[in-house]
Order: C-alpha cells, then structure tokens, then sequence
C-alpha cells in the first residue's frame, strides 16, 4: 500500500516538471503532504504515541495545509505572475527529470542490500534531484522555495523508512520543515516586494545602492 | 479467428457509439449507430480522383495503411485462442506494422505536393516518434512480469493480486488510452472536426484523398480503434472463463471504451499544438514508472 502512495508521489515529481502554472505546483505540494501523511499513517506504526501524532499533525497540517495556503496567500498578496517562467521549455524539463529519476532507480537497486525498502530511497532521491532541478531551472523566488519544499519532502519520506527504528532521524526533519515554515513566514511578513519588484532571481544579481 | 471476426463486428458500430455519446451529451439526438458505416459505404461506391502530379506512391498508400491494420489485427490474441500469427516478440511486429502503415500515410502525403499534407505528415512522424517509447516500455514490462514475449502468452498469464499490480494496470491502461487517443488523432492532441487546415494533424493528410481511398481510410481508423481495444480488452479475459463470458466481455469494453473515447471528447479542449509534444512524452514516463513497479514486483521488494 505505501508503494502504490509513493508511487503517487513520482508522478507529482514528473508533473511538477512541466506544470507552467504556480498553482498547479501548489496543488502538487499539497497532495504531496497528503500522500506523505498516508505514508506515515501506514509504515510508522512501531513509533511511541506521543511521537507518531506529532509527525502526523506535521505532515498533514503544515506540509498538506498550512505551507500551500501560506504559498497562495503571498502569490495572491503580492500580484506575482501565475506563470512559472522556467528557463527552458517543459519537454526539456519532463526529460531531465525523467532522467534523473532513472539514475535514481539505478542507483537504489546497485545497493540494494542497505536498505531493505528500496522504493522509499529512490522517491526520496528522485524528490532531492527534483527538487533541486527546480531550483535551477525556475526564475522566480516562490519557485525556489516550492522546490526546496520538493526537495525536503524527499528528506522527510527518506526519514519515514528509517523511522521505525531511528524515530531522532524523523524528528530532524520535522525541524527543516518547520525551518521552512519560518523561512516562508519570514517571506510573507517582511515586505521581501520593496526589495525586488518581479519576484525574479536574474534581478537579484545585479548591485545596487 | 473468432478474435478477428469479434473486431470486425465491433468496428461496425464503433464510430457510431463514439458519435451518439458525443450528439447525447450536448444535447443533440444525434445520428443512428451506423450512420458512419453508412458514410463510409457510400465513399467505397465512389471512384478515385488523382492529381496528375501524384504517382504510384499515393496510389499505394491507402491500401498498404489499411492492410497494416489488418496485419496487426491478426496477431491479436482472444481469451484462450492465441492470434491467427503468434510468435515470440510479436508485440514489435504489432507496432512496426502499424508504423508501416503509418509510414505509407505519410509519405503518401508528401506525394501530393501540397505544403499542408507536408506539415500534417510532420506533425504525424512526430506524435508517432514520441509516443514508441511508452508502449515498448509497457509492453516490455508486461513481458518481463510475466517471463513470455508475445501477445498470447503475455496476457494468458497475466495476473492481478496484490494493489500493486492492480494499479500497474490502471497506469498501463491510461498510457494504453493516451496512445490510442494519439494514433488515431483525436480530442486532446487533434480534433477530427476542425475545418482549419493550419492545426489539423491527421485530417490534413487526406485532404486529397477522394472516394474508395477515402473510405478505406475512415474504416481502418475506425479498425485502429478496436485492435487497440482489444489490447484493453484482453487485460480483463481471463483463460479460465467459457467463450460466451469472454465474446460478452470483449464487446462490452468496446462499447465501454467507445463510450469513454466520446466522454473524453466531449469535456476536454484540444492542446496547443506546441504544447502536444511535452503532453505525449509525459507517456513514456509513466511507462517508465509501470516498468520500475514491476520490477519490484518481480523482486519482491516493495
């Protein structure tokens, strides 16, 4: 059963490839905290109570809820553009990402003995590799934080598989996500628009008084 | 041999069922259930008209697409009756006979001389390119899960039992739908009913076929339909069950798909033809993730 959740969860890697617009991004992090919840309802049974409800109010409210309102609201709030404005076009995209979700693959089953549940290592590499394609790839500043938040969805899911017998692992990355829970807040409430007008990364670059 | 009649009959009333459920839900009596067959007879009455600056390859093109079909058709297998042609690989034999007929369409269109036939045959060698990756990959897969390599023995020992598989299938059949939604040229890639030759993909390629050719043309896509159908079909007949059950399974997913390939048409625009290519590609992905389960189906490692 958690196969078929991670499964899911590759294919909102391959869409947020080519999805060209913010919200449609949003919407994949919020099924993306969805999935992870189930994920965590499912596999992290052996936890202690108090630790179990704690990870799964984080997946489900922070992650499936409060991150992507939190996202919305400052797109909404600051008029940014809904486009993604990538560097390069989607099919390119889809392909580099496809790619390195193949290598990922590759790479869980040439080490396969170190972990016996491979498919949680390979979404979890291929979510850290899209994540920081998306990084690249993306002009805009909210789409460096939604593919950081990718990225870290990797991390927590990463966790999950070890979490049964190493539950500190699963607490640690609770705190990068509220880390970026605080880094978005910090985003939202600082007026971040008087610094750059267009929310783009190419104007950051340049020096100014 | 009781496959091949089974599509036969199907593809009768195929396009009709498509049309219906289309002219139904927006609210349109529509025409009867073999209007379509109806049209196509009385293109095959007519004679052909050929340009003076087309040669013997546009002759040829029509018949040999129509006969690639039926090539195809042969191979498929029903229930517990392996196809009139079955060997080993033959799945590679099913797509390369539809790409022959694929190819003579095309190259049959660059024979007219027309630029717009050219562009349409463009555009068709590309969907075509982009989507062999996936239905390799997915068939490879459906090969390597169950150890066999052609049609027959794949699907007789096929099995569904935990939710994993059961979802492989979902995700095969999806790619399975995209693919024939492609090769046939419909809604969300290209829409049969535009009367602009610039977005037209595959219409535009028969813009100067006229009469019999016309006709047979109509037909085997609609034969396309159902071979691809029967693929689908397959995935739910089961060794196990008496012919009855199976003949009755067999058309009732035709008419089943018929109904879905309307519904879809009627609620989706078509893309941009820009963004078609990045669409049908998403294909081979996925392909890939059917592949990389069933393989960790076969290593027990899920």
């Amino acid at each position: 059963m958690t196969t078929l959740l991670i499964i899911i969860f590759i294919i909102t890697l391959f869409y947020s490839a080519i999805s060209g617009r913010m919200f449609t991004l949003i919407n994949l992090l919020m099924i993306q905290g969805f999935l992870l919840f189930g994920v965590a309802l499912i596999e992290l049974r052996e936890l202690n109570l108090l630790n179990l409800i704690l990870i799964l109010l984080e997946t489900l409210i922070f992650k499936a809820i409060l991150v992507p309102f939190l996202l919305k609201r400052t797109i909404r709030q600051n008029n940014i553009k809904r486009e993604v404005e990538p560097y390069m076009s989607g099919i390119n995209s889809l392909l580099i990402v496809s790619v390195l979700i193949v290598l990922s693959f590759i790479l869980t089953f040439s080490l396969q003995d170190t972990f016996h549940k491979i498919i949680y290592f390979t979404a979890a590499f291929s979510a850290i590799n899209t994540g920081l394609f998306l990084i690249m790839s993306r002009k805009k500043i909210i789409t460096h934080l939604i593919g950081y938040i990718i990225l870290e969805n990797g991390i927590v899911l990463l966790s999950f598989s070890v979490g049964n017998e190493m539950p500190m692992i699963v607490n640690a990355g609770i705190l990068l996500d509220i880390l970026v829970s605080v880094l978005l807040f910090g985003f939202f409430l600082s007026k971040i628009k008087d610094i750059s007008k267009d929310f783009e990364i190419t104007k950051l670059s340049k020096l100014k008084d | 041999m009781i496959g091949v009649i089974l599509i036969l009959i199907c593809a009768l009333f195929f396009p009709g069922i498509i049309v219906f459920v289309k002219s139904r839900v927006t609210g349109r009596k529509g025409p009867g259930f073999f209007q379509p067959m109806k049209d196509i007879w009385r293109l095959l009455k007519k004679g052909n008209v050929y340009s003076k600056t087309s040669t013997i390859i546009f002759r040829l093109a029509s018949p040999v697409y129509f006969a690639s079909v039926i090539m195809a058709m042969l191979l498929l297998p029903m229930g517990d009756s392996p196809g009139i042609i079955s060997f080993r690989g033959d799945f590679i034999f099913f797509a390369y006979a539809l790409s022959l007929g694929k190819f003579f369409m095309i190259i049959g269109a660059m024979d007219t001389g027309s630029s717009f036939e050219g562009m349409g045959a463009s555009r068709e060698a590309l969907y075509s390119m982009l989507i062999e990756p996936a239905f390799f990959i997915l068939m490879a897969s459906f090969g390597m899960l169950t150890g066999y390599s052609s049609f027959y023995e794949i699907y007789n020992s096929l099995y569904f039992d935990s939710s994993l598989t059961i979802f492989t299938g979902l995700l095969a059949v999806y790619v399975l739908i995209q693919i024939v939604m492609i090769e046939n040229s419909r809604m969300p890639y290209d829409d049969p009913k535009t009367h602009l030759e610039l977005t037209m993909v595959h219409e535009v390629m028969v813009l100067d076929n006229s009469g019999f050719d016309l006709g047979i043309i109509q037909f085997t896509s609609a034969l396309k339909f159902v071979v691809f159908g029967s693929l689908m079909a397959n995935f739910f007949i089961t060794p196990e069950m008496p012919l009855w059950l199976s003949i009755l399974v067999f058309i009732a997913v035709q008419i089943f798909f018929a109904a879905l390939v309307g519904l879809l048409e009627s609620f989706r625009a078509r893309h941009k033809l820009r963004d078609n290519n990045q669409a049908i590609l998403t294909l081979t992905p996925i392909s890939i993730l059917v592949f990389f389960s069933i393989l960790l189906i076969i290593t027990n490692q899920f």
